[in-house]
Parts: C-alpha cells; sequence; structure tokens
C-alpha cells in the first residue's frame, strides 16, 4: 500500500473543491433565460426583490445545482463503495438491485398516484420506500449465511433488477399517455422536479453514506488484496461489507428517489479519479464525492441549456458524455480495482 | 435493467412526437353501422354525444375507466395495448380509431381481417367537428351530429363576441408539471385559446404540445396561468413557489380539471366557455355566459 501523505489528501481535496465551485458558478450563471452575470448575482444577494431573477436563480437555478451536487456526490461514492466491495469494476450504484426496487415504487406511484388523488410529491416516498424493499430482500437473500459472497450479492442484485424491470414494464404497459410521459422521464433520470425541501433529505443520507464508508476506507484497501488477505491484515470484512451494503444502499435509494436512474455517474467517475489519483480509498472517497457533484451539476447545467426553451432529461446528458469518455478510458487502460 | 422500459417508453413518446403520419383514411361501409368498437376516449366521447351508445359495442381501456357510461362494455385494451382478439370476439362491423403510431401494427391486421375502420385524427378545431360530422355519418345520427357541430359554433361565436371588447392576456396553459408540457400552436386547444381572448405565449415554440423549461415559463411571464395537469396539489397552491409570475400575483392561477377543456371531443363549446371565463374571470359579460 502506498504512502499518502496528508498534503496529496489535502492539495487534490481542495483541487477538486475548486472544480467543485467552478461548476456551482456555471450552474447558478447559465440558463435559457440569459440573465446577466449582475442579475444573477443581485439574486443571490436577495436584491432582485421579487422579479422574475430571483424566481430563476433562487427557485430554480439554485435548488437544482445543490441537488445535482448531493445526487451526483451520492452515487459517486456509492459506485466507488460497491466497486470496492463487490471486486467488481464494472458495479455501479444500481447494480445491487437497490435502483430496481426505488424505480418500481417510482414508476408505481408515478401509474397510480393520480387515482390515489397523491400527487407528484408522494414519489420520492414511494422511490425509497421502494429502494428499502429491495435491499431489505437482497440483506435476506443473499446475506442470510454467514458469509456474504460477492459473486451471490451480485448475482441476487441482477435478478432483483430483472424483475423489477419486468413489473416496471407491465406498470408503463397499462398507464396512461401522461403517466408513460413521467415514467420515461423518470427512468433516464431528471432533475426538473428539484425542490429545495429535497436536498436536507439527500443530503443526510449522503452524510450517512459517507459517515460509514469513510472509516471503513482502509478496510477497502485491503479488500483489494482479497478477503483472506484483508481479514489477515485484521480488517473485520463480514462487518464492513454489512454496513456498506446498507448505508451505500439507503444512499443511492435517496438519490434515486428524488431524481430517477441517472446513469454512468457512479460508474465513470470512480473510474476516472482511480487513473488520476489512485486507488486509496482513503483520498478516492472524498474525491469521488467532489468530483461526483461537480461532473452532474454540469452535466445537468448542460440539460437546461442545450435545446434553448426546453429541457432534456439530465440522464440523457451524462449517458451522452460518459459513454464515449468511458469507451476511451477502457481502451487506454486497462481498468480494475482488484489488482 | 434499466435499459428495456426506458426504450419501450422512449419508443410511445417517439410515438407522440411523430404522431400520425398516415393521413385519415376511411373505410367505413356505406351501410349504417350497428357493432362499433371505438378505440379512444375522443371518439367514444363522441359517439355518445351524438346519441349512438347503443351502437356501441366495445371501447379502449381508458374509456371504459374514466366514462361510466361505457362502463359495462367490455374492454378491448389500451393505446399501446389493443388486443386484436377481444376486437375480432366482438364481430364488429366497424371499428373507429385515431390513426396512431401505437396502434399501426393492429390497423393494419384489422384490415386484414376484413373489419372495416374508420380513422380519424382530431387535432385542430376544424377536425373536431369534421370527425363527428364523420361519426354521425358512419352510424346514422347526421342530425345529432349537426346539432352538435352547430352548436360548437355557435358557442365560438357567442364566446368571440363576449370577450372581444376586453384586454387579451398573456396565457399559458399548462398540460403536465413534470415534465412542464404546455399547450404551443396548431391545436384545437390553442384555437380555442385564441377564441377566448388569449394572447397564448406557447404559440411561439413548436408543435402543438412542446415540452418547456420551468425558467422558460418564468421568463415567458404570463398574465394568466391555466393548468389542467392531473397533479393533486392545487394549481394555485403549485405555482405559488414562483412568486414573480404575474399570473401569481394577480391571483390569475386557474386549475381547469383535466379533460374538460383540454380533449378533442364533442363539447368544445363547454371548452371554450370555462376557458373564457378562466382567461377573463368577472371581467366576462354576466349576460355573455350561457
Amino acid at each position: 500500500m502506498t504512502v499518502l501523505s496528508v498534503r496529496t489528501l489535502l492539495l487534490t481535496l481542495a483541487a477538486l473543491s475548486v472544480l467543485l465551485a467552478a461548476a456551482v458558478v456555471f450552474g447558478l450563471g447559465v440558463g435559457s433565460s440569459g440573465l446577466s452575470p449582475g442579475e444573477v448575482w443581485d439574486a443571490l444577494r436577495g436584491q432582485a426583490g421579487d422579479g422574475a431573477a430571483a424566481d430563476i436563480v433562487l427557485r430554480i437555478r439554485l435548488p437544482r445545482v445543490l441537488l445535482a451536487a448531493l445526487v451526483g456526490a451520492a452515487l459517486a461514492v456509492a459506485g466507488v463503495s460497491f466497486q470496492a466491495l463487490l471486486r467488481n469494476p464494472l458495479a455501479d450504484p444500481y447494480i445491487l438491485g437497490v435502483s430496481g426496487g426505488a424505480a418500481l415504487g417510482g414508476v408505481a406511484m408515478l401509474s397510480f398516484g393520480a387515482a390515489l388523488g397523491l400527487g407528484y410529491s408522494a414519489v420520492p416516498p414511494a422511490a425509497f420506500a421502494g429502494a428499502v424493499a429491495a435491499t431489505s430482500l437482497l440483506y435476506a437473500l443473499a446475506g442470510g449465511r454467514a458469509r456474504f459472497s460477492a459473486t451471490h450479492l451480485l448475482l441476487t442484485g441482477v435478478v432483483l433488477n430483472a424483475f423489477a424491470s419486468a413489473l416496471i414494464v407491465f406498470l408503463a404497459s397499462v398507464a396512461g399517455f401522461t403517466e408513460g410521459a413521467s415514467i420515461f422521464l423518470w427512468l433516464i433520470g431528471s432533475l426538473s422536479g428539484a425542490r429545495v425541501e429535497l436536498a436536507g433529505w439527500v443530503g443526510g443520507f449522503l452524510a450517512l453514506g459517507l459517515a460509514a464508508s469513510l472509516p471503513l476506507a482502509r478496510g477497502l484497501n485491503a479488500l483489494a488484496l482479497g478477503e483472506e488477505s484483508a481479514e489477515q491484515l485484521g480488517v473485520d470484512v463480514e462487518r464492513a461489507k454489512r454496513v456498506l451494503l446498507v448505508a451505500t444502499s439507503f444512499m443511492v435509494g435517496a438519490a434515486v428517489s428524488v431524481s430517477g436512474l441517472i446513469g454512468f455517474v457512479g460508474l465513470i467517475v470512480p473510474h476516472l479519479l482511480r487513473l488520476v489519483i489512485g486507488p486509496d480509498h482513503r483520498l478516492l472517497l472524498p474525491a469521488a464525492g467532489l468530483a461526483g457533484a461537480a461532473f452532474l451539476v454540469v452535466c445537468d447545467t448542460l440539460a437546461r441549456v442545450v435545446l434553448e426553451s426546453r429541457e432534456l432529461p439530465v440522464g440523457a446528458v451524462t449517458a451522452l458524455v460518459g459513454g464515449p469518455l468511458f469507451l476511451f478510458l477502457l481502451r487506454r487502460h486497462t481498468l480494475g480495482v482488484t489488482r | 435493467m434499466r435499459r428495456l422500459p426506458a426504450a419501450l417508453a422512449l419508443c410511445a413518446l417517439a410515438a407522440a412526437a411523430i404522431g400520425a403520419v398516415d393521413p385519415a383514411r376511411s373505410a367505413a361501409p356505406s351501410e349504417p353501422a350497428s357493432r362499433v368498437v371505438a378505440m379512444n376516449p375522443s371518439l367514444a366521447a363522441m359517439l355518445l354525444a351524438i346519441g349512438a351508445r347503443d351502437a356501441v359495442v366495445g371501447v379502449d381501456d381508458y374509456t371504459r375507466g374514466t366514462q361510466p357510461e361505457f362502463a359495462d362494455l367490455p374492454a378491448v385494451g389500451g393505446l399501446a395495448t389493443p388486443s386484436l382478439e377481444r376486437v375480432v370476439a366482438l364481430s364488429p362491423d366497424l371499428v373507429v380509431v385515431v390513426p396512431s403510431f401505437e396502434q399501426r401494427d393492429f390497423r393494419a391486421q384489422l384490415r386484414e381481417v376484413g373489419i372495416p375502420l374508420l380513422e380519424l385524427d382530431p387535432r385542430r378545431f376544424d377536425e373536431v367537428l369534421a370527425a363527428l360530422r364523420a361519426l354521425g355519418h358512419a352510424v346514422a345520427r347526421r342530425e345529432q351530429a349537426e346539432a352538435r357541430v352547430a352548436a360548437i359554433l355557435r358557442a365560438r361565436d357567442e364566446v368571440e363576441r363576449a370577450v372581444r371588447d376586453l384586454p387579451r392576456p398573456s396565457a399559458l396553459l399548462v398540460l403536465q408539471r413534470d415534465p412542464l408540457f404546455v399547450v404551443g400552436r396548431g391545436s384545437f386547444i390553442a384555437e380555442m385559446l385564441e377564441s377566448a381572448g388569449a394572447r397564448n405565449l406557447g404559440a411561439s415554440l413548436d408543435g402543438p404540445y412542446p415540452r418547456v423549461a420551468l425558467e422558460w415559463l418564468v421568463t415567458s411571464a404570463p398574465e394568466v396561468l391555466l393548468d389542467s395537469s392531473r397533479d393533486a396539489t392545487p394549481a394555485a397552491e403549485y405555482w405559488k413557489r414562483l412568486p414573480s409570475l404575474p399570473a401569481v400575483r394577480a391571483d390569475r392561477v386557474v386549475g381547469l380539471s383535466p379533460g374538460t377543456a383540454t380533449l378533442p371531443g364533442p363539447w368544445l363549446d363547454r371548452g371554450l366557455w370555462i376557458l373564457a371565463r378562466a382567461l377573463h374571470g368577472d371581467a366576462l359579460p354576466e349576460s355573455a355566459a350561457p
């Protein structure tokens, strides 16, 4: 294990913080309405009165930037955790079935909420309930034995996702037309429903996810050498797996519940960072939080502006930007966390 | 796992965007139809309105669930899930259908088994009236259909006269909140907004029902905001979070119950008055309302 100096840690995190700050400035400053920087600044200082600039900056852009940052951070941190935990470079935050459960909960509410007299505001709680249900099921099915096997977890997750997917297709088939558009948007991932109240929710679970994973960073480093080696180094592998699995799943569930299934952030950002700053999880975990936040803020801002009066779902932008980038990197480097 | 449903939903959305590319083709028989299957809620509502309920033997799922008059009829599937077998089992002498992308194969199969099809695509105001007339012709309810058409045209004249001297507020009609869809240009509802005395801000956008960014809505600053989305939160409460909107400040956010004014059905006369009242409120002459 290479030595991680405090200096490297601080410098890297400082650089990524600057990157995130720049992304936030970009996100707040750019939009379809073409406000001048002066107007944006006035609105942020509360000096725009109750004009359109105040609504646009404080009530449309700010909640979205905030939520994009939190969701991006949660997905990237979850990606790092799952890739290490499952010792599989293809793992992303959605691989263990959490997303399937959340999507099923969300889509069910989108399909039937109106009939029950519930609005869009009921979708995030329903999605989170789905995520919790899927996590519990995964834990019961794959964790019922003495040892958690990574393969067992992965296979269970894949099957849970496939099952949820089938139910979603069923719901989408019987849904009305307007519900169909909402379901589509939700499955591709979008922050257009961002409300500032949701930020505390996602922020809380992000804090939980970080609080669970950061103390285990050394353990995750050891896990890269294999479970037996990790245990010989004094890591309580089983405990680490259980804590990480539950905390990370809840964090992903919270992120998905407010934004739908935004792809690629949790896959690309961890791999990009490993290439740039190395595989040490003590640095990788917090760095993924900052870089994931910056990446999603930039992608969501692009989603808001590329079509002028219209808007793209941010999930389409992350895939458009992330897909080719990922393939390019895959060609140039041998990726992997298990080496 | 996310790919399959996303792809399916994408197809549905693409279909909505492309819309019906086929021109309305009519293969209606010369004899009046007495066993009709209606595949669309607007067309079913038209049949009901012209007194042809008795001639209907089957409807699509959505119609059956939303129009109590058809609740006792067999349902034959939804927009994306029509059941050919159920339709054939009803041995209809006419199927009335909107030529949607989703039901393209379904229509081809119906033609193959030799069931007469009447394809109607009521998008613009005149096309709604033409659809009413075509249905009246097909089920031998010409007089009733003409009476309905006349009532709609009369209402349009009356509404246009009633709002002629009133200020024309700039307005947006929201069809869905997230994703945000508004009424654009080139639909019956856009024409009705004009007739009811609105300057429809959505007319500057492409397409009949464009998707817009919330930021665009704030920038366009509508004086009246009409909202016919199906969300449970009342319109006034939902939009007050954007206090810069002139419509919010002037308390001119009006919720329309979904489908009342926004369905291309047989009751456009009612829809016109609903829109006029929503747009002008008390300024509309008391005597003008029916």
